[in-house]
């Protein structure tokens, strides 16, 4: 009769098995996790199909969307950061800071954007009119009729508001072709600007085209010195079709505040000086624009992406942001005046005598700021 | 005789320790089996692998013709527990306790589970205990209620890891006189522990462990069997050796070794030879003294290596 | 052997008198807002608590997301944390599983009793907070149902449809912390390592969610989309990161389960 060789080997197997079991379960945990933490990447690897549009072409696309109606949710992230006074915390938010919107669009003069903070948020109807802008934290509804020139807000950020506009007047030289790519699920074809201006302190800015709509799905603007986008708009959800009246349309609610808007500060301003100082028809080789509404003592001067404002200021705001002005790391301080950039924005103060404050701001490089300052002699510029 | 329990060069390690090292305990139905080893020898870890709570390093376990911890779900019903201390939920009764576990496996039906509870507290001598908390129950309680929980189910088979630990001697007895009724009607006991005095009042067969090794496993009857020796009690051992010149093997103080499995035999040689005789006895080895030898010193000692 | 796991963690004291701590907080903030008088403003505090005095009502919401951010998540831990580690700590454990009940149903059992756990002290938060707003709080005269975070006005019942909806999101999003306890808890035979170690997850989750340099993580924290309940009184309603949540509280459960039954089923019991 053989030994009963079996106890080595069974041993052994049992050994395996037991072995096995462990490794084999804790295997299993392994793939389950490397399979969920690909998800994402894989579906952010999808390929975007690109389409043989020229660049003339695809800009004349986006400008014929304006009635493209849909709904989305959208992120801006800014990466600007801005001289702050506390007047205009809200405006360097924008800029500064990630703003996530939702967005019911019916057409330009009927729609609603709503900012969306964790705990509140803050709405803006546009109707034919104005706006109903509805903020939950101080449960307070505003109505705000047309103005020629208001302060940027958060609707102003939209990808396809922004695309549209730095688009609007840009030149067929300005644009090139950029391949495609995935934006809120969506083939977008990308268009590249590149601003001719030389005061322009704006290197590009990148428009990501919906293929199907002309929707400006994505646009991500780039300073001259700058690898990082200074500001990047991009749908995440998009819809199209039109969303419900109801949903556009707004009545304050019960138990909140009703108020109306009055004009923005800077006009206000503008109106109340009495001697404005005369603004040429070109500065620092940008030709004036004429804006109806808009009181002579501001001046808005280029085209497209590169702009020049030079506004008077109410003294109170002039005070703090010469503060803030001159606490900015990067601030340049010469004859000209005091002056800073944040990324594509530059910023100078003029004080000169008898006059009252005046701003200087838009994207333009600082040189350009002082060349500005320069062609301005009543304002204390020196030629 | 079926086998109830059979492991084959069971080994369990951890790390470079080996816990358990190659046993092949043999347990068959009818058995009380004494599973005998110092603290430390590898007892516990032995019962916890029998039950599928530690998982074998390599070997096999077969209980009631399943192998575990496969057959767990089929066999284990079947198996009534006292694994180290009893525990149970302090915050409910005991008879809620009782309910909880037995609910919590196969094989235990609602129907009689009331009726079943109430007669295994009989059986334990808890029956009058009513709704205390067992936070409130004194340790030997809590020893007679975990008893009350392996015998639920009527089990084939009782596993049991020190069951008079924390009772009285009366309570000593009365589980002793209860594992012994149980055993007559049918049940098998497997019965861990290091008192030897218990094991042999109780035990059919023992199995001695020692470092993680098997040094003994035989009938407890085999093990005390006579060694053909007879054990005289004299106040005169010297007029003994003179008497049996050649058979006395050992003299200590008044008792004398004599080679002769016949006492009576040995009797009449010594009446007969005029010497006092206080006791007469047959000599049998204790299990202590079969334990000590088969296994080494307590491996709670640590000597130093050299 | 749910029944069995829900009979052992509601007969147990100690499950009720966390209950009854986790109520303590809201009931004191609306007595103290009833005294004072001083609600925050919108957006300020907890939200909801400024919408009290306007629907008392709403103080069920505001309840919840008081207990929300620390007490919920902590009562949680507790519970999961204990849930195997306890067992195993009283010596329990291994009568169990000598009884046996299988590891893996006790494992799934064990979850459904923390899942039960969430909802009855969620649902028990609610209903004390709203009864405690609508007794002890005055309310403005005429009012039907309520206002909105978007400024439209939503009718009573459906803003009682949004507040089960919320409550309902509140308790899934406690399922990740739960899942964190109870495979922590297969780890260790320490319940209270088990609480901590779920507890500092939390803390690291939180602490993450609010540092920009770990933006490109911050989809996949636990913590991420908790306060997410708020999008229900949106409107309409932002579907958009209650969907994620619910997704990320699902992936955890499932992740977490998975790495539990792998320890807890391959592990020697030795306590």
């Amino acid at each position: 009769m053989p030994e009963p060789a079996g106890q080595g080997p069974s041993a052994r197997t049992v050994a395996g098995m037991v072995a096995r079991g462990a490794a084999g379960r804790w295997g299993v945990v392994t793939a389950l996790v490397a399979v969920l933490a690909s998800l994402p990447a894989a579906v952010g690897w999808l390929p975007a199909s690109d389409a043989a549009v020229s660049a003339a072409d695809l800009r004349a696309a986006v400008l014929a969307a304006g009635d493209v109606a849909f709904s989305g949710y959208a992120e801006s992230t800014g990466g600007l950061d801005l001289p702050v006074t506390d007047q205009l915390t809200s405006v360097a938010d924008l800029f500064s800071d990630r703003t996530t919107m939702r967005v019911w669009w019916r057409g330009p003069a009927d729609n609603r954007v709503d900012v969306v903070t964790p705990g509140g948020e803050t709405g803006t109807h546009r109707d034919a009119t104005g706006t109903w802008t509805w903020e939950y934290e101080r449960t307070r509804a505003t109505r705000s009729l047309l103005a020629p020139f208001d302060l940027p807000a958060p609707p102003d950020l939209l990808p396809n508001a922004l695309g549209r506009r730095l688009l609007s007047e840009a030149t067929t030289a300005e644009v090139s072709r950029e391949g495609a790519r995935r934006v809120a699920g969506r083939d977008a074809l990308g268009l590249r600007l590149i601003p001719a201006e030389a005061a322009s302190s704006v290197r590009r800015v990148d428009v990501w085209v919906d293929r199907d709509t002309g929707l400006p799905l994505q646009v991500q603007v780039f300073g001259k010195d700058d690898d990082r986008s200074a500001l990047d708009t991009r749908f995440l959800d998009l819809d199209i079709g039109r969303p419900a009246l109801e949903t556009t349309a707004f009545s304050p609610p019960f138990g909140s505040t009703v108020r109306v808007s009055g004009q923005t500060d800077v006009v206000l301003e503008a109106g109340r000086r009495i001697q404005p100082v005369p603004l040429p028809a070109e500065l620092a080789g940008l030709p004036r624009r004429r804006l109806d509404g808009v009181p002579p003592g501001i001046g808005l001067f280029g085209r497209g992406v590169t702009l020049l404002a030079v506004a008077p200021l109410p003294p109170r705001l002039a005070g703090g942001l010469r503060h803030a002005l001159a606490d900015s790391p990067g601030a340049v301080v010469d004859a000209a005046g005091v002056r800073v950039a944040a990324g594509p924005v530059a910023l100078m103060l003029l004080d000169p005598p008898g006059h009252g404050p005046y701003v200087l701001t838009g994207s333009v490089t600082l040189d350009a700021l002082a060349e500005a300052a320069a062609q301005l002699p009543e304002l204390g510029g020196t030629p | 005789m079926t086998s109830v329990i059979t492991t084959r060069a069971l080994v369990k390690r951890y790390g470079a320790l080996r816990a358990v090292d190659g046993i092949d305990l043999d347990v068959r139905a009818g058995d009380v089996y004494g599973f005998l080893g110092a603290n430390g020898s590898g007892k516990t870890t032995t019962v916890r692998m029998l039950l599928g709570l530690v998982l074998p390093t390599s070997g096999e376990i077969e209980l009631l013709g399943g192998r575990m911890p496969r057959a767990g779900r089929r066999v284990l019903p079947r198996v009534g527990a006292l694994i180290e201390a009893p525990a149970s939920y302090g915050h409910l009764s005991g008879r809620e306790n009782l309910a909880l576990l037995d609910a919590s496996g196969p094989a235990g039906p609602w129907r009689t589970r009331k009726h079943r509870i109430a007669e295994v507290l009989e059986q334990v001598g808890l029956a009058g205990v009513g709704r205390r908390p067992v936070k409130a129950y004194s340790l030997g309680m809590r020893q007679r209620l975990g008893l009350a929980g392996a015998l639920l189910r009527r089990p084939e088979l009782l596993v049991l890891d020190e069951p008079t630990n924390g009772l009285d001697p009366q309570g000593i007895t009365e589980i002793r006189n209860l594992l012994l009724e149980l055993h007559r009607a049918g049940t098998t006991v497997f019965l861990s522990s290091h008192l030897l005095a218990e094991v042999e009042q109780l035990c059919t067969r023992v199995g001695v462990l020692d470092r993680g090794r098997l040094v003994l496993q035989e009938e407890l009857a085999t093990l005390t069997a006579p060694t053909g020796a007879t054990v005289v009690q004299t106040p005169t051992p010297d007029r003994v050796r003179q008497a049996l010149d050649g058979r006395v093997t050992a003299i200590d103080g008044e008792r004398v070794v004599v080679r002769g499995a016949d006492p009576a035999e040995v009797n009449r040689l010594l009446v007969s030879a005029g010497i006092p005789v206080t006791g007469l006895a047959l000599q049998r080895p204790t299990l202590e003294q079969v334990v000590l030898a088969a296994a080494g010193p307590s491996t709670d000692r640590v000597e130093a290596s050299r | 052997m749910i029944v069995v796991e829900l009979r052992k963690l509601f007969r147990r004291p100690r499950t009720w008198a966390t209950i009854a701590v986790l109520n303590a907080l809201p009931v004191l903030v609306a007595v103290l807002l009833v005294l004072t008088d001083l609600a925050p403003r919108p957006g300020e505090g907890p939200v909801f608590l400024s919408a009290v005095f306007i629907n008392p009502a709403l103080f069920a919401l505001a309840a919840l997301a008081i207990v929300l951010p620390l007490f919920l998540p902590i009562a949680v831990a507790v519970v999961a944390g204990d849930a195997v580690a306890g067992e195993a700590q009283a010596g329990t454990l291994r009568y169990l599983l000598a009884r046996p009940a299988g590891r893996t149903r006790l494992l799934v059992a064990k979850l459904v009793a923390v899942l039960a756990f969430v909802l009855v002290t969620v649902v028990i938060v609610a209903v004390v907070g709203y009864f405690v707003g609508t007794t002890l709080i005055e309310p403005q005269p005429v009012v039907g149902g309520g206002t909105s975070v978007s400024g439209t006005s939503l009718t009573q019942q459906e803003l009682v449809q949004r507040a089960l909806m919320a409550i309902g999101y509140v308790a899934l999003s406690m399922l990740g912390v739960a899942a964190f306890g109870l495979f922590f808890s297969t780890l260790t035979d320490s319940p209270l390592g088990a609480t901590m170690g779920a507890l500092a997850v939390l803390v690291a989750s939180s602490l993450l969610f609010t540092l920009d340099a770990a933006s490109p993580i911050a989809p996949y924290l636990p913590t991420r989309y908790w306060l997410s309940f708020v999008d229900f009184f949106r409107d309409p309603i932002l579907w958009r990161d209650i969907t994620r949540g619910i997704a990320l509280q699902g992936v955890y459960v499932g992740v977490l389960l998975a790495a539990a039954w792998a320890n807890f089923t391959t592990k020697d019991i030795t306590s």
